[in-house]
């Protein structure tokens, strides 16, 4: 089947079926040439994420994946799947069906009209025309999908493992790893689940739910970074993502270099980490434990010896933590010398909130998600530099995964994983 | 010209489908307005057009799309349409007769819809969104009580591929199918009689070994009858309902049949106090078998059940919540899969020529049956919550990627009328 992607040119049908429901054979095969798509709106951007110079002739091409430093949007939905494909091919058929889709998704148009021959082509959600409305689609894989299953062994990127277990970390299985990770994120929550509906439809044979969280961020209160649960602004501290070397530095990996395989370039190491936040327990404690435990002010987010939320601290002038503790938080995770300088990571966290534990307490918490270059220098890095954090008495990492962001789908006759599975 | 040129001869008389075509009326409205479709059908547009009066320019509307003001009432079917495009477009169909209207967009040459507006009713316009490729086209208007009119061939210009189009199933192409499976389904009900009297006979003989086992056999007879149980009506509850979520709901004297028993057989139940379910189960069936001769099923429902059987185990057996204790949710699920299969058989040349993923359904279909199978050894099934989690997910994909495809099924054999 074929959507008419903006601007109408009049597409005509090829009806496509592979083991998937109208899953593509032949990507490309439709002319509609995806253009004057929407700029991304990026209403809740966050202000230490300054919105990249992401090419508006389309909001899904690139070199690199959209959603990785994109502004953080208000709405998200973050899933793990386990493949279902049997094997290569119907795991490329799988990838080609995903591209197509988040193609069609991300950009907007009408959906494909199929007269008397099926249901619907669309869930009608958003209308009886898909309006693109800024969504990003960012597609991962983790180590499992390198097992013997698709013959892919020899392609898993260098430092893509199983995600280990960490101190303070209480993981459940069930909400763990996956074959495959993709995460839907737009201004609206509607767009977010339709375009969440519309991919699994067409997936059904190809992957399966294993794990998914919903994720929200909320406006500025009143200003700068969006804050967390905790009432404390998350995500200051991030890298510049406007900044060439920078980001050659801390995010992009690139292939043949560090024994990364080449078909990694442009990609990314994804971090998700799921952290319940046991909200009440800390409603009962002091603003000033909660202050020093952060390090940070929690109405200005400036950090405690500065009055800015963007001042910077200055550790050095405090070497034993009078001002900014040493256990506290941003001080453990990023200790700003040379030394852990290239251990940083871009954080693109959002809140979640899934309604009632057992005992009658809020069931609330992070959606941590952060990328880089290099899991164990940067990620890992940081969350043993946490071990033992105040902070961990409330709060539990219970879920999660290692991904690599695949890298861009750079035009119409791209899709996701081809440099991976050619 | 005949205002049907696709020649498709109309259904015989008494075979005409059950949407309300009053044969009295039916006869008189046909007199007049054969001649007005016999006109119309007369004028042939080519290309850019002629012929007609435009009705309505065609404009870009707020969806984006382009929108062409059609008439859809019997003395004027088609008219607006003269500037034929290929793409995805609009026809806004405005019923300007007297009564409610079925609209299709066929092509005259092979009676393939493209397009299908149903219920238009008087002075009402609705839109029909349609994928076009290059070839000929009729606007075809099927008042109620009337004969249907086909309004004039209009060519669409170039050589884009067309979009998706089926001829479509009439009630008389439905009948004998229905009828053969429902001769089918009377058979099984006589094999259901036979295992829960075995069954009853465990019981009363105080057997629960054997009762665990012809329990299974008889149940998985009734589940493979699963597309019938519209047809079965009240008789489904009594013989294969389930009981309330509510604490004490299985002690509940209206929780009868096949899942009463389950419950007992697996929870340690003495004989004795299954013997009342047992007899009132084989009641129920002795009561089904009665009344089967006099039931008829609508061949509007076989596309639906084939869809729906497979709906329903995905609902309530791969989510266990069937289960009484006897943790065969996947048995019962493969016999869901073996009753789709006998609808899907007997659609199957209806089905062909018009769905083109016909083939990948069979192979989809064979790997589920095949994925259910590896939990099935010798006499026992792996139970739900102990499949490996990756045969689980297998398994719930199989059923998923299933389904969308039975979803076209039950679209194509959606009843149409075609004269």
């Amino acid at each position: 089947m074929t959507d008419t992607h903006e601007p109408v040119t009049g597409a005509g049908d090829l009806r496509r079926r592979g083991f998937l429901r109208g899953a593509a054979i032949g990507v490309g095969a439709v002319g509609a040439v995806a253009g004057g798509a929407a700029a991304l709106t990026g209403t809740a951007a966050s202000a230490a994420t300054p919105a990249p110079t992401r090419s508006t002739r389309s909001a899904f091409h690139g070199a690199h994946q959209a959603g990785i430093t994109d502004p953080v949007q208000q709405s998200t939905a973050f899933v793990s799947f386990d493949v279902t494909a049997a094997d290569k091919r119907e795991l490329t058929e799988l990838l080609h069906a995903v591209t197509d889709r988040a193609r069609f998704l991300a950009t907007g148009g009408t959906p494909a009209a199929l007269g008397i021959t099926d249901s619907p082509s669309d869930s009608g959600t958003l209308g009886p025309r898909v309006p693109g409305d800024g969504l990003t689609v960012t597609v991962g894989v983790g180590a499992s999908l390198f097992d013997h299953r698709f013959g892919l062994a020899d392609r898993k990127p260098a430092r893509l493992t199983a995600m280990p277990a960490f101190d303070d970390d209480d993981l459940d299985p069930a909400w763990c790893h996956g074959d495959l990770s993709l995460q839907l994120s737009a201004p609206h929550a509607d767009t977010v689940l339709h375009a969440l509906r519309d991919i699994a439809r067409h997936t059904r044979g190809g992957m399966q739910v294993r794990w998914r969280m919903d994720g929200f961020t909320s406006p500025p209160r009143p200003s700068g970074t969006p804050r967390n649960h905790l009432g404390f602004k998350d995500g200051t501290a991030n890298p510049d993502v406007a900044d060439p070397a920078t980001v050659n530095r801390l995010l992009w990996v690139g292939g043949g270099t560090n024994g990364e395989p080449a078909w990694t370039t442009g990609g990314s190491y994804q971090v998700v980490r799921t952290i319940r936040m046991l909200v009440e327990f800390w409603d009962r404690v002091s603003i000033t434990e909660q202050e020093r435990m952060f390090g940070r002010s929690r109405d200005t987010g400036a950090p405690l010896d500065g009055t800015k939320e963007f001042d910077t601290p200055r550790f050095a002038q405090d070497p034993a933590g009078d001002v900014i503790p040493l256990d506290s938080h941003i001080r453990m995770a990023n200790p700003r010398t040379a030394q852990t300088d290239n251990s940083r990571i871009l954080r693109r966290g959002y809140n979640y909130d899934r309604g009632m534990d057992s005992d009658g307490n809020l069931d609330m918490g992070l959606i941590f998600v952060c990328y880089q270059q290099d899991i164990e220098r940067q990620f890992a890095a940081v969350q043993k530099r946490l071990a033992g954090e105040p902070l961990v008495d409330y709060i539990t990492p219970f879920g999660g995964g290692y991904f690599f962001a695949l890298p861009g789908v750079r035009d119409r006759s791209d899709w996701f994983g081809r440099a991976l599975l050619a | 010209m005949s205002a049907e040129p696709d020649g498709i001869a109309p259904p015989p008389p008494g075979t005409g489908p059950s949407r309300s075509r009053r044969p009295p009326m039916w006869q008189v409205a046909a007199a007049g307005l054969a001649v007005a479709g016999a006109v119309t059908a007369a004028v042939l547009l080519s290309g850019s057009g002629g012929g007609t009066v435009e009705h309505s320019a065609p404009a870009t509307a707020a969806d984006g799309l382009r929108h062409t003001a059609v008439d859809a009432s019997t003395g004027s079917c088609g008219r607006g349409w003269i500037r034929p495009k290929t793409g995805t477009q609009v026809f806004d169909l405005r019923n300007t007769g007297a009564n409610a209207t079925e609209v299709y967009l066929t092509d005259p040459h092979s009676g393939k819809v493209y397009g299908e507006v149903e219920g238009l009713a008087p002075g009402i316009t609705r839109p029909m969104v349609v994928d076009l490729g290059s070839g000929s086209y009729a606007f075809k208007c099927l008042q109620e009580d009337t004969d249907a009119v086909t309004g004039p061939t209009v060519v669409v210009p170039g050589t884009v591929p067309r979009g998706p189009a089926a001829v479509p199933v009439t009630q008389h192409d439905l009948i004998p199918p229905t009828l053969a499976y429902q001769k089918w389904v009377g058979d099984r009900i006589g094999d259901l009689g036979r295992g829960v009297k075995a069954l009853e006979a465990d019981i009363d003989g105080g057997d629960l070994a054997a009762a665990r086992r012809d329990w299974l056999s008889a149940h998985l007879v009734y589940e493979r009858m699963g597309a019938a149980y519209g047809t079965f009506g009240d008789a489904d509850g009594a013989i294969n309902g389930t009981a309330a979520r509510t604490p004490g709901a299985v002690q509940d004297p209206d929780f009868t049949g096949f899942h009463r028993i389950e419950y007992g057989l697996w929870h340690g139940a003495s004989a004795a106090s299954l013997r009342t379910p047992a007899a009132k189960l084989v009641g129920d069936v002795k009561a089904l078998d009665d009344d089967w001769s006099q039931e008829r099923m609508d061949p509007a429902d076989m596309g639906l059940r084939a869809h729906e059987i497979v709906e329903n185990a995905e609902q309530f057996e791969l989510t266990g919540r069937t289960d009484y204790g006897s943790g065969t949710n996947l048995a019962t699920a493969r016999a869901n899969l073996d009753g789709t299969k006998e609808l899907l058989d007997r659609l199957n040349s209806l089905l062909v020529p018009r769905d083109p993923g016909a083939a990948k359904l069979t192979a989809t279909l064979k790997r589920a049956e095949a994925d259910l199978d590896a939990a099935h050894h010798g006499d026992t099934w792996t139970p739900l919550d102990r499949l490996a989690h990756d045969q689980r997910q297998r398994i719930n994909a199989d059923f998923g990627d299933l389904l969308e495809q039975l979803a076209p099924v039950a679209a194509i054999f959606d009843v149409r009328r075609t004269a």
